[in-house]
């Protein structure tokens, strides 16, 4: 780490509330994941995990006074929005082979 | 340089022209493409300055590859490597032209791959830097692949999945010895480098002999796979039975031969320590293939599962003559490589032009056929008696040197080369003169003389229903498929024996071109032998033991 | 002309002597005898290609043999007594370090030329120009067929052949000796369709190759004692070091022996030679018979200087030599088919002829080799003319009385005159070579081989026996004849087969049967004069081959024109050793014109009297009472012979010897069973372990390891996504859980 980069002091509050809604956000992104079969809301689950890496990546930004945190969350709120769409649209598509939104009807890759 | 660059380059550049042309024009394309590079090669052959000096033409340049550990894109042949290059770029059209009728499904893929495997094939002949020649080596195995896997007989599948697993886990050896060598080249001079020649002086005398003894039996286990040495030659009979005809005579005729090169061109220089130390051992496996392989030759019934062991024999005693290390046998060696290529590349081009007739090679099923094919059985003839070396013809100056080289290697020779073999080796692997007469002349006399026997002519489509590129699929009569050779076949097969008969006649061009470059290759055994040989003081009690025989006797 | 002070001398190094070879390029006209012969071949193969339906490739072949035959006469004439060796091209060749001795290795393409060679050639060139006449006719109903390669492989031959005998080092006789093995291989399976031919030429081939192996290893030997292969080098180095007692080169002579051997159809390889039969017999009289099969005696001839310093060696010649001529002798007596009798009667004087040698005279070998080729090429070019008019019949107990069937007069004449040459009748040629070998025999130096002579003397009366058990058989007696059922042994050729011999005037049908049915009544069809011409005058050859022998006699002292020739060569060895033995009085060598050995004459008797005059009368005697035997038995009396056969089988004790002669002492089945099927056992299991041991076993079994390797983790797939999201989640938990725990401890 550089000595010279402008660094806040530990402890700085924003950072910290930050840090805590971005763990919060990723935990009940990768529990809802888990434990849900409808595959809408485990993609809403992916992006609330999604979110809360970016929410930690701007709460980091602001701890070394730099600006790039925000630059890479701005990409990837965009990239996120194409993937959203792609992914619902296969969504939609799955849902037309089958007829279901569960997740358990595909099991293809499944090993023996 | 631009020559050979161009040599390598215009395959490369067929195939990219084949993969967006019309199908039909992939053949003719090809045919092209590989004849402008063997023109280029044969152009640089014709100024090649160092026929008769063994020297590196030209000097490899230091163009920048991967700068940050200094290897380069250097390319240049001396007489051996541009000897077999030269034999590569000759087989490729042939194959090609040779693949004409029989290939007719996915044309554009299959010429494609041809091309980039006749490329990589160049690369790694005409490469000066170690991990160019990884390269080369390496990428071979992927058209190849591709080729056996989809236009193979019906074993395909297995066959291509087998060889490459197989040989790409003897390259592991290899890439792991040459980075070791590079590594330590490093660590001891600061400097990276992966220039052939480089390497060699620095490892043959800087690594102690501990050092190259592992160092040149982890090279001996990666190219011996490639060989294929016994026992790790079980790949080759599968791939070649179930390769295409043209991948079968690119197989035998210059894959194989990476592997002896590496062993000439990188493990014996690189480890003479090693190679001193480990001949012995080689040369039993090799006279033990000979054997081994020759026997099963024998009682095989399937034509070109016969050819394909046959190769194994013979590789065996290609190998041998390295291992003599003396001039005589490792001239005959590099002349045996060259030989084998033309001799059985032309014996399973045969064996494809009879299987295109009849979809069949079992000898139980299928005979006699001197009688339709009386100019193909001609050449079947002439190409066995090639292969069982003929005086007159290539085959001969090739194993009889090796023999001759191996009889020589004694621990007392007098040619300025002790060797570690010696009578008992020549003895044994002689056998394979008789034994390769037997297995090629019961080819000789079922596959084309004897009754004729053929396949019922109605049960022309069953033969092949499991393989998709039956090229009689519509407006192909099996009459016409019954006749002789095409004018086209036979105008594939009078070069290769017009070479044949070249060589086997005046082969002292060739010899003269090799020589320098194995007395280099060979300048650090009589010492490092020398010290094998008091280090085992069995063989050193021996070789003193021996003349006071003589005064007995 | 002779030299004779020069070769008599017992000291080597001499200024000219037979061993000293000067180089002559000015002869390189010699070559023309390979070339043209050459040339003939590739005509010969382009006319195959151009589909010839002519007798064109007959011509070619008789032309390029006949000028071969030609230069060799006029070489005859420009060759002087010391060898020349002729540069022709370079071939192999190449040095390394500092190029001496030891370090480089040469064999051009030279010829070696002395009067051995020229002499060989001789009777090579000429025979081989006369049966290629002969066979211009015999082979006529394959025109457009076979033809062109029948006389592109005859070619080839006559090729290999001078290569094998004028070549000036052994790598050159090598390719000469597989050279006459391809010829041999392609003529014998010249009828290809037919499995027995395949498989005759396959044999022929593969046991030559157990011969040429042990020949190719005498090769490697000889350079590594002498550092040369090249002859003329080879006489110098052995003449630096005479007697060599290195376990090296006393190998070198019995290496070689075994090449002999086997192209000379000696025990314990001679089993091909029978079989070879199956060519077409223009082939057998000249390749199987006058020629090729002489290449051995040739071989030991050439390199007789390293074959004297080894008296072990030479008594091993000696006794295979002896133990061959009586073993196929025996078979001889028992077969019926005329050709194969004529085989193994070839056998027997191969046998003869190393008989010979082993006893040290070169010359009497050489004079056997010369007279053998003419009255066996006889036989067998009669026995051909016989089965070409019988459609292939061979059996002697169908065939009788011909010398009275028109048509075949003059043919039945000659075969009976070769009967009495292959006889040894006194005063005959081959009386006289036979003679120089026995003579030898009684009295070589080495006593181990005394009672050779005694056995060749057996075999000489077995010799005469069976002869004439065809002469008689066949040739003579009351007119009966039953046609083969085949023409020419080719299934190609019914279609025209049986009723071929219409077109001729001479229909002897007097006594004959009614043919084999369909074909209606059989008219045999003499010979034209494409075969009598080359019959007659071969035989004029076998009768003047005994004319050195004549003048011998007459002019009392002059030396044996034959001896002169082999004195003159790398062989002079063995003619000063014969003359040791032998009496001035019959035959002369150079040498005995010093007399200084006359000592030595009289030191070995037999039955009281000196050797010449002792074999002589016995040989005479021992011929004498075979032609009778066999006259009663086969001519007077012939029910005699069957009943004589059935008594012997009657008898337990006595049966064996029938069934054995019959069944050729079942020697093939021997080695079938101890070599060729415990041979195709290994290597059946070594199929089986290649296939099922090492690649379905080990390589496949490896391959299988990662697989097996994998199903350990098969239970983490299960396909639903969150199976595995919690293996991901898990994982990066536990990195996570590891980072930290490096983290905590770094910062205790």
């Amino acid at each position: 780490m550089n000595p010279i980069d402008p660094q806040l002091p530990p402890g700085d509050p924003l950072v910290m509330l930050g840090l805590l809604a971005s763990a919060i956000l990723f935990a009940v992104g990768i529990v809802g994941f888990l434990s849900r079969r409808n595959m809408i809301t485990m993609f809403l689950c992916t992006e609330l995990m999604f979110q809360g890496a970016g929410l930690a990546m701007i709460s980091y930004g602001r701890q070394h006074m730099d600006l790039s945190g925000q630059v890479f969350v701005i990409f990837i709120l965009t990239v996120a929005a194409a993937e959203a769409a792609l992914a619902l649209g296969l969504v939609v598509l799955l849902y037309r082979r089958k007829e279901t939104l569960s997740a358990e009807a595909w099991k293809e890759l499944a090993e023996s | 340089m631009n020559l050979i660059w161009a040599s390598i380059l215009i395959p490369v550049a067929t195939a990219a022209v084949i993969a967006v042309a019309n199908a039909r024009a992939a053949r003719s394309l090809a045919a092209l493409g590989s004849l402008a590079s063997l023109g280029a090669l044969a152009v640089f052959a014709w100024q090649f300055p160092a026929w008769s000096t063994g020297a590196v033409f030209p000097e490899p340049c230091g163009c920048a590859w991967l700068s940050s550990i200094n290897a380069t894109l250097g390319v240049g042949f001396d007489s051996v490597s541009l000897l077999l290059a030269l034999l590569e770029a000759f087989l490729i059209p042939i194959c090609v032209i040779g693949s004409w009728s029989a290939i007719s499904d996915r044309q554009r893929e299959y010429y494609g791959w041809f091309m980039l495997l006749h490329a990589s094939i160049l690369l790694a002949f005409a490469a000066r830097d170690v991990l160019l020649f990884y390269v080369g080596y390496e990428f071979t195995l992927v058209p190849l692949l591709f080729i056996i896997a989809i236009w193979g007989g019906p074993e395909r599948r297995q066959a291509a999945h087998k060889l490459f697993l197989y040989t790409f886990l003897g390259s592991l050896f290899f890439l792991g010895s040459i980075l070791f060598v590079g590594w330590q080249h490093h660590a001891s001079t600061g400097l990276w480098s992966w220039d052939m020649g480089t390497l060699s002086t620095f490892a043959s005398a800087r690594l102690p002999a501990n050092t190259q003894f592992w160092l040149f039996a982890a090279l001996l286990a990666g190219f011996a796979v490639k060989v294929p040495l016994f026992p790790v030659h079980t790949w080759l009979p599968l791939a070649h039975n179930q390769a295409p005809t043209a991948g079968s005579v690119i197989l035998a005729g210059t894959l194989l031969k990476l592997g002896t090169y590496g062993i000439f061109r990188l493990a014996l220089p690189m480890a003479p320590e090693g190679g001193a130390a480990l001949a012995v051992l080689a040369s039993v496996l090799c006279t033990v293939a000979v054997v081994y392989a020759a026997l099963i030759c024998w009682v095989q019934t399937d034509a070109k599962k016969l050819v394909a062991y046959s190769s194994v024999s013979h590789l065996g005693i290609c190998m041998l003559g390295l291992f003599a290390l003396n001039p005589v046998g490792a001239q005959g060696s590099v002349l045996y490589m060259i030989n084998h290529g033309l001799s059985t590349g032309a014996l399973f081009l045969l064996i494809g032009m009879a299987y295109e007739r009849y979809h069949v090679k079992d000898m139980d099923q299928i005979g006699g056929l001197a009688k339709r094919m009386p100019v193909w059985a001609f050449f079947m003839v002439f190409f066995t008696m090639s292969s069982i070396g003929l005086p007159g013809l290539n085959g001969f100056v090739g194993e009889y040197l090796c023999l001759f080289g191996t009889y020589i290697a004694t621990a007392d020779a007098s040619t300025g080369y002790p060797g570690l073999l010696g009578p008992g080796f020549a003895l044994v692997a002689g056998t394979g003169l008789i034994l390769g007469a037997m297995y090629m002349l019961l080819l000789v006399g079922r596959y084309v003389f004897g009754p004729l026997r053929e396949p019922k002519a109605d049960g022309h489509g069953k033969h092949d229903g499991s393989h998709g590129h039956d090229p009689h699929g519509a407006g192909h009569g099996h009459d016409e498929g019954h006749g002789d050779l095409t004018g086209r076949e036979i105008g594939l097969l009078v070069p290769l024996a017009l070479v044949c008969l070249f060589i086997g006649v005046y082969p002292k061009p060739m010899l003269q071109a090799i020589g320098p470059v194995v007395e280099r290759t060979l300048a650090p055994y009589p010492a490092a032998v020398e010290r094998t040989l008091k280090s085992q003081p069995q063989a050193a009690e021996a070789a003193k033991a021996e003349p006071k025989e003589d005064d007995r006797g | 002309m002779i030299a004779a002070p020069a070769m008599l001398s017992s000291v080597l190094a001499l200024a000219e002597g037979p061993l000293d070879a000067h180089a002559a390029p000015e002869l390189r006209w010699a070559g023309l005898a390979l070339l043209l012969p050459l040339i003939s071949g590739v005509l010969c193969l382009l006319c195959g290609w151009m589909k010839v339906r002519s007798k064109l490739p007959a011509a070619l072949t008789i032309a390029a043999l006949g000028g071969a035959f030609a230069t060799i006469l006029r070489l005859q004439g420009a060759v002087g007594e010391t060898p020349v060796v002729i540069n022709l091209f370079d071939w192999i060749s190449w040095t390394w370090g500092d190029g001496s001795r030891f370090h480089g290795f040469t064999a051009n393409v030279d010829l070696y030329i002395d009067r051995l060679t020229v002499f060989w050639m001789l009777f090579v060139t000429g025979l081989g120009t006369l049966i290629a006449l002969y066979a211009s006719e015999y082979m006529e109903s394959d025109v457009g067929k076979g033809y062109t390669r029948f006389f592109g492989a005859v070619s080839i031959f006559l090729f290999a052949m001078g290569c094998l005998v004028m070549g000036g080092n052994l790598v050159m006789l090598y390719l000469g000796w597989e050279g006459v093995g391809l010829a041999s291989y392609l003529l014998i399976g010249y009828y290809f369709t037919k499995p027995e031919a395949v498989a005759a030429a396959k044999k022929a081939f593969i046991v030559n190759r157990i011969g040429d192996l042990g020949l190719a290893l005498a090769l490697f030997l000889i350079w590594q004692c002498y550092g040369t292969v090249e002859y003329a080098a080879l006489w110098k180095a052995i003449e630096a070091a005479p007697a060599s007692s290195e376990w090296t080169a006393q190998a070198i002579p019995w290496l070689l022996m075994l090449g002999a051997f086997g192209k000379s159809a000696q025990l314990p390889l001679y089993v091909w030679l029978p079989d070879a039969m199956e060519g077409p017999t223009p082939v057998s009289a000249l390749i199987h018979a006058a020629t090729m099969v002489t290449a051995g005696v040739y071989l030991i001839a050439r390199m007789f200087p390293l074959f004297i310093v080894n008296p072990d060696a030479l008594a091993a010649v000696a006794w295979v030599g002896g133990l061959t001529a009586l073993l196929a002798a025996t078979i001889g007596m028992a077969q019926y088919d005329m050709k194969r009798i004529w085989a193994y009667s070839t056998i027997s004087q191969l046998g003869y002829m190393f008989l010979g040698l082993g006893v040290g005279t070169t010359f009497g070998a050489s004079y056997h080799v010369f007279t053998h080729a003419f009255f066996k090429a006889l036989l067998f070019l009669t026995a051909g003319a016989v089965m070409h008019g019988f459609a292939g019949q061979l059996d002697i107990r169908k065939l009788s009385g011909l010398l009275k069937v028109p048509g075949f007069r003059l043919v039945s004449l000659l075969a009976v005159l070769g009967c009495f040459w292959l006889a040894a009748f006194p005063f005959t040629a081959a009386f006289f070579s036979k003679d120089e070998i026995l003579v030898s025999a009684f009295t070589a130096k080495d006593e181990r081989v005394h009672v050779l002579g005694w056995i060749g003397l057996v075999v000489a009366a077995l010799t005469a026996y069976y002869t004439f058990r065809v002469g008689f058989r066949v040739f003579f007696g009351p007119v009966k004849y039953e046609p083969g059922d085949e023409h020419h042994g080719h299934d190609d050729h019914q279609d025209h087969g049986h009723d071929h011999g219409h077109a001729h005037g001479s229909h002897g049908a007097s006594a004959a049967h009614g043919g084999h049915g369909h074909h209606g009544e059989f008219h045999p069809h003499g010979p034209r004069w494409a075969i009598r011409v080359p019959l007659v005058l071969i035989a004029v050859g076998a009768m003047l081959a005994g004319w050195p022998s004549y003048r011998t006699m007459l002019n009392h002292g002059e030396p044996n024109w034959v001896k002169t020739q082999v004195a003159q060569s790398s062989a002079y060895q063995g003619v000063a050793a014969e003359s040791h033995g032998s009496h001035d009085d019959h035959a002369a060598a150079p040498t005995a014109a010093e007399g200084e050995h006359a000592h030595a004459d009289h030191g070995h008797l037999v039955l009281g009297m000196d050797a010449h005059t002792a074999v002589g009368r016995l040989g005479s005697l021992a011929c004498i009472a075979g032609i009778l035997v066999s006259l009663y038995l086969h001519l007077i009396n012939r029910g005699a012979a069957d009943a004589l056969r059935r008594t012997l089988m009657g008898s337990i004790a006595t049966r064996w010897i029938v069934v054995g002669a019959e069944r050729k002492w079942l020697v093939d089945e021997f080695y079938d069973w101890v070599i060729r099927l415990p041979l195709r056992l290994v290597a059946n299991i070594l199929s089986a372990i290649d296939e099922l041991l090492l690649d379905a076993g080990i390589v496949n079994g490896i391959g299988a390891l990662p697989a097996a390797f994998g199903r350990l983790f098969r239970p983490l797939y299960g396909g639903v996504v969150q199976g595995y999201a919690v293996t991901m989640a898990g994982g990066v938990a536990l990195v996570a859980a590891w980072v930290i725990w490096i983290w905590l401890r770094g910062a205790n």
